[in-house]
């Protein structure tokens, strides 16, 4: 097991970490551990706070932070930033490709049987490009680590990535904290991601608008990461808006103000694809904007990131991003991804219904942890359940190897010890640039031992440091 | 700016008013309830009637005693203006236009919830009730201070100010006329105890009990009361005071918007009334003047949602 402090073999402090292990050296840690219920007070005072779903209303839960910041070198970085722009850009390509010309299925890449059948493919954008092609302007790469340089992409989240919020206040926790530290370390910053957001937006608008009026378009306070979205609103210094707020009128997006009604041309949408339209997704979504796909596909306003780019980023499609990478970059993927077999395929299935004890297995469609199944972890009832699922419906599953992921300390009552981790930066898109913000939002699963990282199964946050050279 | 923005900020700012002219109240009666050789068992009824939550109140409570009554207005969720239902609310409206304040509003905001909350997770024992109160108007205050200090000057701050002052007025006019009887020129009970106790719980819940003797040094008639509450332009809780504050931030509105609002124009023409004290004068009947007043108030808000898109449709 690679720990990202101390190595594999866990006697030795890696480099990027000497500073901070001196540090931690003169600390108390029984009081750094008091400390860190001063910080969850300062998440509660300032309210960041995730709703969560199936609760009884108005339930408001903190997101465990934990102090022990991650540390990437910089020429680990430098690894991931080319790895994921590179990834990025092929998404987009593929992204383009598919509601166009589909050349990937024609060229025989990609069965058009998984575009068509699947169920984040969105026939109402076929034929229609955004400006500059870009799709999914803003993205989140799940990024886990087996060893120094060992990088390998879990999944990409080209729909409406959550979670940038965290990485900045952790971060402005961490200064509040512990200055000392930053005064120690040559920390690259990333305050600058709201502005980089609001260019990445604008950058969109080619020259189409003048002045452009952005929004965000938020499901509302009930939605968990209702902070998230008024966080970055307040930060770009736009409209946090909802469906109500919106009406289409001569075929322009308008919304509703002190001084009568404006229009929108910009529109950063927090809100699900199915949630976007009645008349052309969900016809029973009250959150919508009846009119609102006419007004997009005939260029009256842009939003931000397009419809449809789910098909990106399900897990499914997931296993074929080496290919797509080949197919329209051209080059070698820089960050592999973790072998995936797809359950539909029948001879997957056997050797997955064989191997399951020592297998992962998600839903193609799965997200936040849910009903997904660690082989290693399971009991013998879990197992054979589980199988009787995966022969009921195989389309319906992936399976990947589990992996050895990198721990980093967290601390507990006890002092310091391992935990797992995964990564996810931030990516912009605009037609002009891909900026990738240096860090990320580290999810470090709590419990010993657990793989588990995601908020809803109990993980929890760190800061994450990107050193400079 | 949003038009629901605009009507979030507004009742933001009411329900916050409200939340701290009922701990006032509350706080009245209270003292008054100490003074008494009996309970003032009245007194927490006249308040309960007030809030229209006389019904709730009695499907809850056979009886009523002092512990229920200070349980029912400051705790009770289904009493739609307890402490905490209105706090709950100004903080649900404040999340939502989270954008348009500054973090120090904001905050202000959300600790005066998270200590209400705490404060109020169990029932309130007689002996915490001051501290309690104590801790909710403190609570408004820093958030007026933010608000001052913070705060651009702009539209927002002006819907603020507007959602402050109508509540304010409504809320002085209200406590008036729960007690319209003790203003009647004819009431003069100077000096009975009776009547100089229900006259000190009426001023101290609108924070004017030192105020007016300090003033009137010591002299208590009913139409110098009607009058200091009612025409006072010092007196930051007298209905012509909320009603030159309303007429400004619709004047500021009116400027910066470039246009002309009925909202500004009949709070020009209702501070037009406000100008001379007229309580004492045998032709105006003051519990006429302020039924009237709390209608034309309603009428103000109204025509305020309007003329700025503030509610839907």
């Amino acid at each position: 097991m690679f720990d990202e402090m101390m190595g594999f073999e866990g006697d030795a402090t890696r480099e990027a970490y000497t500073n901070l292990f001196c540090w931690l050296g003169d600390q108390d840690l029984k009081k750094l551990a008091k400390k860190s219920s001063s910080a969850e007070q300062l998440f509660r005072r300032i309210g960041i706070t995730f709703n969560v779903y199936g609760q009884k209303q108005a339930e408001e839960r903190l997101i465990p932070f934990d102090l022990i910041p991650r540390i990437l070198a910089a020429e680990e970085w430098r690894i991931l930033e080319e790895g994921i722009k590179q990834r990025v850009t092929a998404i987009n390509c593929f992204l383009c490709d598919i509601y166009n010309e589909q050349e990937i299925i024609q060229a025989g890449i990609i069965p058009a049987e998984h575009i068509y059948k699947n169920e984040a493919f969105m026939p109402q954008m076929c034929g229609f490009t955004p400006v500059g092609g870009i799709y999914t302007h803003v993205v989140g790469v799940d990024i886990v680590r087996t060893g120094p340089t060992d990088f390998c992409v879990l999944e990409d989240n080209a729909r409406v990535p959550s979670g940038v919020s965290y990485m900045l206040e952790n971060r402005s926790t961490m200064q509040h904290m512990f200055p000392e530290l930053f005064t120690t370390h040559q920390i690259r910053p990333i305050n600058n991601y709201p502005k980089d957001l609001f260019s990445s937006l604008i950058e969109c608008s080619n020259s189409s608008f003048e002045n452009p009026n952005v929004a965000l378009l938020t499901p509302g306070t009930h939605n968990s990461a209702y902070y998230e979205h008024s966080f970055l609103a307040d930060e770009m210094g736009i409209e946090l808006i909802q469906g109500s707020d919106l009406a289409v009128q001569d075929g322009k997006v308008t919304i509703r103000t002190t001084q009568g009604v404006e229009n929108v041309d910009i529109i950063y949408r927090r809100i699900d694809d199915n949630f976007l339209d009645p008349l052309s997704f969900d016809p029973k979504s009250l959150l919508g904007t009846p009119g609102l796909f006419d007004a997009y596909r005939n260029g009256s306003v842009i939003l931000a990131n397009a419809p449809g780019t789910g098909i990106a980023d399900d897990k499914a499609i997931y296993s074929y991003i080496p290919e797509i990478i080949r197919f329209y970059l051209g080059d070698e993927p820089l960050l592999p991804n973790i072998p995936t077999w797809r359950c539909d395929d029948k001879n997957n299935l056997t050797y997955v219904i064989e191997n399951l004890h020592e297998l992962v297995v998600k839903e193609v469609h799965g997200s936040g942890g849910y009903g997904m199944l660690i082989g290693p972890a399971a009991s013998k009832k879990e197992l054979s359940d589980f199988s009787r699922k995966l022969k009921a419906n195989p389309g319906k599953y992936v399976a990947q190897p589990t992996l050895a992921l990198s721990t980093v300390p967290i601390l507990t009552k006890n002092g310091l010890a391992p935990r797992h981790v995964d990564l996810r930066p931030f990516v912009l898109v605009s037609p002009s640039k891909v900026r990738v913000t240096p860090g990320g939002l580290t999810r470090v699963a709590l419990k010993d031992g657990s793989l588990v990282v995601n908020s809803s199964q109990g993980g929890g946050t760190k800061d994450t440091w990107v050193m400079r050279a | 700016m949003l038009g629901r923005h605009a009507d979030s900020l507004f009742w933001m700012a009411r329900y916050l008013e409200r939340s701290e002219n009922n701990a006032r109240r509350i706080q009245a009666a209270f003292h008054y309830a100490l003074s008494r050789e009996d309970d003032g068992r009245e007194e927490w009824k006249t308040i309960i009637s007030e809030s229209g939550s006389e019904v709730v109140f009695r499907n809850k409570h056979s009886q009523l005693t002092l512990t229920d009554a200070i349980n029912f207005l400051l705790r009770d969720r289904d009493n739609v203006n307890s402490i905490i239902t209105l706090i709950y609310k100004a903080r649900q409206n404040g999340r939502s236009v989270r954008a348009n304040l500054t973090q120090e509003v904001w905050l202000s905001l959300n600790e005066s919830w998270i200590a209400c909350e705490t404060a109020l997770k169990r029932p309130v024992k007689i002996r915490d009730l001051p501290g309690v109160l104590e801790g909710i108007i403190k609570g408004s205050s820093l958030f007026r201070g933010a608000l001052y200090g913070t705060m651009l000057h702009n539209d927002i701050f002006n819907f603020l100010r507007l959602g402050t002052y109508i509540e304010r007025a409504d809320n002085t006019l209200r406590i008036m006329n729960s007690k319209h009887h003790q203003l009647l020129p004819t009431a003069r009970v100077i000096g009975g105890n009776e009547g100089q106790s229900q006259w000190e719980v009426m001023l101290r819940s609108l924070a004017a009990w030192r105020s007016f003797n300090w003033l009137r040094k010591g002299q208590l008639d009913p139409a110098s009361v009607a009058n200091f509450l009612i025409f006072d332009a010092r007196m930051p809780r007298s209905i012509n005071f909320c009603y030159r504050e309303i007429k400004s931030n619709l004047g500021d509105l009116s400027n910066y918007y470039c246009s002309n609002y009925v909202s500004y124009q009949m709070a020009c023409e209702l501070l037009e009334t406000l100008n001379v004290p007229n309580v004492g004068n045998k032709k105006i009947k003051p519990s006429e003047f302020i039924s009237t007043h709390i209608v034309k108030n309603n009428e103000v808000s109204r025509a305020i949602s309007t003329d700025f898109n503030l509610c839907k449709s």
